[in-house]
């Protein structure tokens, strides 16, 4: 992906790893079910065409090639949020694929919030718990207090796997903060401070950034942050050719 | 509980299909993993009394696949699984051993809600443990029997929870949600077949290379152990655990290479490439499984296509890399060597380059002395080989049906043994386990004997550079043993105790047959016991004794871990004192099982020129009053010093110096006064 993905023709492609689904479509199978009568009402989600957001000040942004598939941001996210150890209420999904045994660079599938321009968990939360927190820069983000658990913000996220997460011991759906709110973490975060799965990601694979990605698909989040290769040879020399990383691969591959 | 443990332990008979859980903390003055699996056996497999300890495909053979309180926690390379049972690869006779593998099997256990599982009793048909969340079912497994370890995991992942394909989707359990896949570890044709040279294969190339258990399994009919678990551990100080492992990679990590996998979940790492073909998880052993002597060997990350299709056939026959190598990760010199080595010795030989060996001596091959058949000699060097090779020993037809038993086993049979133990041909320092680094460091030599093989703790390796494949010391030798005297409570303040002086009089007074040489050892296998094998933090990030110049961050790293997580009150020199409470419960299985101390002796070899290997290594000696890094490319052992040695080790365990056995004072000590009553029962008390 790195060596395409910055370029104009894969900017528009939509890639089977990170598919839109677009908005009010159907659930696929395997995500969360809800009964339909127990759902208040909400925005419709045709709406988050017209409805405008003020932008997040900050993005997480990737590197799925450079990842080492250790889920210590997993981790991390876990234990600065909830203070346990749980992978499943992580916010940024890590998924490995042994031992399906996919080659790379196909064996890790980054799942991180995107903290969209156009929030549909924001806009369609009944409630007004997912909302855009002005305080925090634009943060999009759960109030707890007024979550009721109606899952509305799992079922619009487009995003497979959808990035806001279930938690059943609250009863409440949970999301990345980017971690305005870690009470279990010695460190300032949120848009402004620090991210615990970036400062714990040991391949430096996590990034923030302050400009919004282009939201068509992942070329935008899934981004080439690899280090500059050392320089080698004698000065004067130029850089030496380094080895080109794998081609994507296409949809339906 | 906010102390790291899950709470409790899978106990499968698989005997009566009775499935139970053990309270945790019932074992929790062992810590976890070796510890935890060690009391569990003594109490299952020992304290009965019914049992000689001998066969290890005896259904009464208790496997215990065992967590650390730190795995699931975030703490970097804790996530090992210990296992523990009587090990058929072990020579002259099974052992009592352990071993460990990573990846992602003990994470998932404990979010699953157990610290560990222990299997028992035999099946009367293969099966499959299928563990989701406590839900724990013992499974069919007729159509797998027979698949390789790719194949069986395949077919398992598509079966748990409801036949659920995993792909990018969250999968729902019960009331809980995850993207991960299911955990498995399991077995293939060669386990199966109760060869004494199987391994137990997890995802797609992590395994427990070393005891053979894969043939427990089979000898249990249970072809695998899948786990899925969506739970909460709770840690005492989360927001210490966080801190910590910031600390420690902010100073100490390795830092990443592009693109690095890790092989535990989690880690802090890239020691694997994960754009290899196993996807970072197949190790040294497993890629040059193909390699020949003759052959160059690509280091670690950077192997050959052959390397990967060799990988390919020895993970999923599920066949021990390590025991049955056809050369060594490093091919050496040597001038001196018989004719049939070509001048050149493989560093760690195993049963592979052995029937070489003996190919090229003219006494195996076709219609031969001994006749090679199925094994087409002429074709070695290739890959068609090595899937004959795994297909003899499953089906033990021909030599497979020698080679089954171990390379020790069938030189036996063959009327070699002597011979070529007393040559160096076959270089398996003792208990019949592979060369490993075993000399010059004379802490990891000293602990294959006092152990069951090969005790897979690196942690002194590389002091004093080039040992540890690095460039030269960055430091004196003075500046070297006067920071590591700070570091090893309650041996402290002793520098002499990391002197490698092997010639003269300093090799008796202060050197490697010392009283000094004992305390290394001791606080060696006490802090390993502890943190490496019960906690299961991965021996290749910690410890960390020196970093560049200065000191490094072991062992009050560890100990900060420990503390964040657990909550313990222990002070770091308690947690060496556990360590040495798991080691005595070793070492009385050990003797319940038969040890004595005139057993404990290595293969002839290493007492002779050649026992070491070149391989650039320098260690710190104290002689005649000065400190030096002194190269020990040519170290062998004296047999007088050795029994020496072993006196003053015994003396300071606390073992009596006859026999090796633990005295009752030192288990009282201990808090194993059950222990010491039995053992004084059945005669096997020190004195």
């Amino acid at each position: 992906m790195a060596e395409s993905r910055n370029t104009e023709s894969n900017k528009k492609t939509v890639l089977r790893r990170d598919f839109l689904r677009g908005s009010g479509a159907v659930l696929a199978a395997g995500t969360l079910s809800v009964g339909v009568s127990q759902i208040p009402a909400a925005a419709s989600p045709q709406a988050a065409e017209t409805k405008s957001y003020p932008k997040s000040t900050g993005y997480i942004v990737y590197d799925s090639r450079l990842c080492l598939g250790c889920q210590s941001c997993m981790f991390a996210c876990s234990m600065t949020h909830e203070g346990v150890a749980n992978p499943s209420l992580s916010r940024i999904q890590i998924i490995r694929d042994a031992p399906s045994f996919t080659h790379y660079p196909y064996d890790v599938v980054m799942s991180v919030c995107r903290q969209c321009v156009s929030p549909l968990c924001v806009q369609n939360c009944p409630t007004g718990a997912c909302h855009v927190d002005e305080e925090n820069g634009n943060v999009r983000r759960i109030e707890p207090s007024k979550c009721i658990g109606c899952r509305r913000c799992i079922q619009s996220c487009p995003h497979k796997p959808h990035r806001t997460i279930w938690n059943s011991a609250k009863n409440k759906s949970t999301k990345c903060d980017l971690c305005a709110d870690a009470p279990y973490w010695n460190e300032k975060g949120g848009p402004e401070g620090k991210q615990a799965c970036v400062e714990t990601c040991p391949a430096k694979a996590l990034k923030l950034v302050r400009e919004a990605p282009p939201q068509m698909d992942i070329s935008g989040y899934d981004v080439n942050l690899a280090p500059p290769p050392r320089k080698m040879g004698f000065p004067g020399m130029g850089m030496p050719k380094t080895e080109s990383k794998p081609a994507a691969k296409k949809e339906g591959a | 509980m906010a102390n790291g443990y899950a709470g409790k332990i899978l106990k499968v008979n698989l005997t009566t299909k009775e499935i139970s859980a053990i309270d945790s903390a019932r074992y929790e003055e062992f810590g976890g993993g070796v510890g935890m699996g060690a009391a569990i056996f003594w109490e299952l497999a020992v304290a009965p009394g019914d049992w000689d300890l001998q066969d290890a495909f005896d259904p009464r053979n208790v496997i215990s696949l065992m967590s650390g309180p730190l795995a699931a926690t975030g703490v970097p390379g804790a996530g090992r699984t210990s296992v523990c049972a009587i090990a058929p690869e072990t020579f002259p006779t099974p052992l009592f051993h352990r071993t460990s593998f990573g990846g992602r099997f003990a994470t998932m256990l404990k979010l699953a809600g157990w610290d560990g599982v222990v299997v028992h009793g035999k099946a009367d048909s293969p099966v499959w443990i299928n563990i989701v969340n406590d839900k724990v079912t013992i499974e069919d497994a007729k159509p797998l029997w027979g698949l390789n370890t790719f194949e069986t995991q395949g077919e398992i992942t598509s079966t748990v929870a409801g036949r659920t394909r995993f792909d990018l989707q969250w999968h729902q359990i019960e009331d809980d949600y995850t993207t991960a896949r299911p955990q498995i570890v399991c077995i293939g044709p060669i386990g199966e077949a109760m060869t004494r040279v199987a391994a137990l294969i997890h995802g797609s190339g992590v395994s427990a290379r070393t005891g053979g258990f894969g043939g427990v399994f089979g000898s249990k009919n249970l072809k695998a152990i899948s786990v899925i678990g969506t739970g909460d551990i709770e840690v005492a100080d989360p927001a210490g655990v966080v801190d910590t492992r910031l600390w420690h990679q902010r100073n100490f990590a390795r830092g990443a290479t592009s693109p690095g996998a890790s092989c535990c979940m989690p880690c802090l790492n890239a020691d694997r490439k994960r754009n290899s073909y196993y996807g970072g998880e197949s190790m040294c052993a497993d890629e040059y499984w193909y390699i020949g002597p003759q052959t160059g060997a690509p280091m670690m990350g950077g192997s050959s296509g052959h390397q990967m299709r060799g990988a390919d056939v020895a993970i999923k026959w599920g066949i021990c890399t390590w025991a049955t190598k056809f050369g060594g990760a490093i091919t050496l010199p040597a001038p001196n060597a018989p004719p049939p080595f070509k001048g050149q010795l493989p560093m760690e030989p195993g049963m592979g380059w052995y029937i070489k060996y003996l190919y090229e001596l003219g006494v195996l091959g076709p219609g031969r002395k001994i006749d090679s058949y199925p094994l087409p000699m002429d074709q070695w060097d290739t890959l068609n080989f090595r899937e004959v090779f795994c297909d003899a020993l499953t089906r033990k037809i021909g030599i497979g049906a020698d080679l089954a038993e171990g390379v020790l086993e069938a030189a036996k049979k063959w009327g070699r043994l002597e011979e070529d133990m007393n040559s160096g041909a076959l270089r398996l320092p003792a208990w019949g386990a592979s060369w490993h680094h075993s000399l010059p460091g004379v802490d990891w030599a000293y602990s294959y004997i006092f152990m069951s093989g090969d005790p897979m703790w690196h942690g002194f390796f590389g002091l004093g550079g080039g040992g540890g494949f690095g460039g030269p010391a960055t430091y004196t030798a003075e500046q070297l043993v006067e920071t590591m005297a700070k570091k090893v409570v309650p041996f402290d303040g002793e520098p002499l105790i990391f002197s490698n002086a092997w010639k003269g009089e300093d090799a008796w007074k202060t050197g490697i047959y010392s009283s000094y040489k004992a305390k290394m050892l001791a606080w060696a296998r006490r802090f390993a016991g502890f943190y490496n094998e019960s906690m299961s933090i991965c021996e290749m990030l910690l410890p960390n004794f020196m970093a560049g110049g200065s000191a490094g961050p072991s062992p009050e790293l560890e100990y900060r871990y420990y503390k964040a997580v657990t909550g313990s009150r222990n002070t770091l020199a308690d947690t060496i004192e556990i360590g040495r409470k798991i080691w005595n419960m070793e070492r009385a299985i050990r003797v319940m099982a038969g040890r004595h101390r005139d057993q404990e002796k290595f293969a002839p070899f290493m007492h002779m020129p050649g026992a070491t290997f070149p391989m650039g290594g320098s260690k710190a000696v104290y002689q005649n009053g000065e400190w030096s890094f002194e190269d020990q490319n040519d170290l062998y052992l004296d047999r007088e010093g050795v029994e020496q040695f072993k006196t003053h080790f015994y003396r300071l365990e606390g073992w009596d110096v006859a026999t090796g056995w633990p005295t009752r004072s030192t288990l009282e000590e201990l808090g194993m006064k059950k222990v010491a009553d039995l053992m004084d029962a059945k005669g096997k008390l020190g004195g």
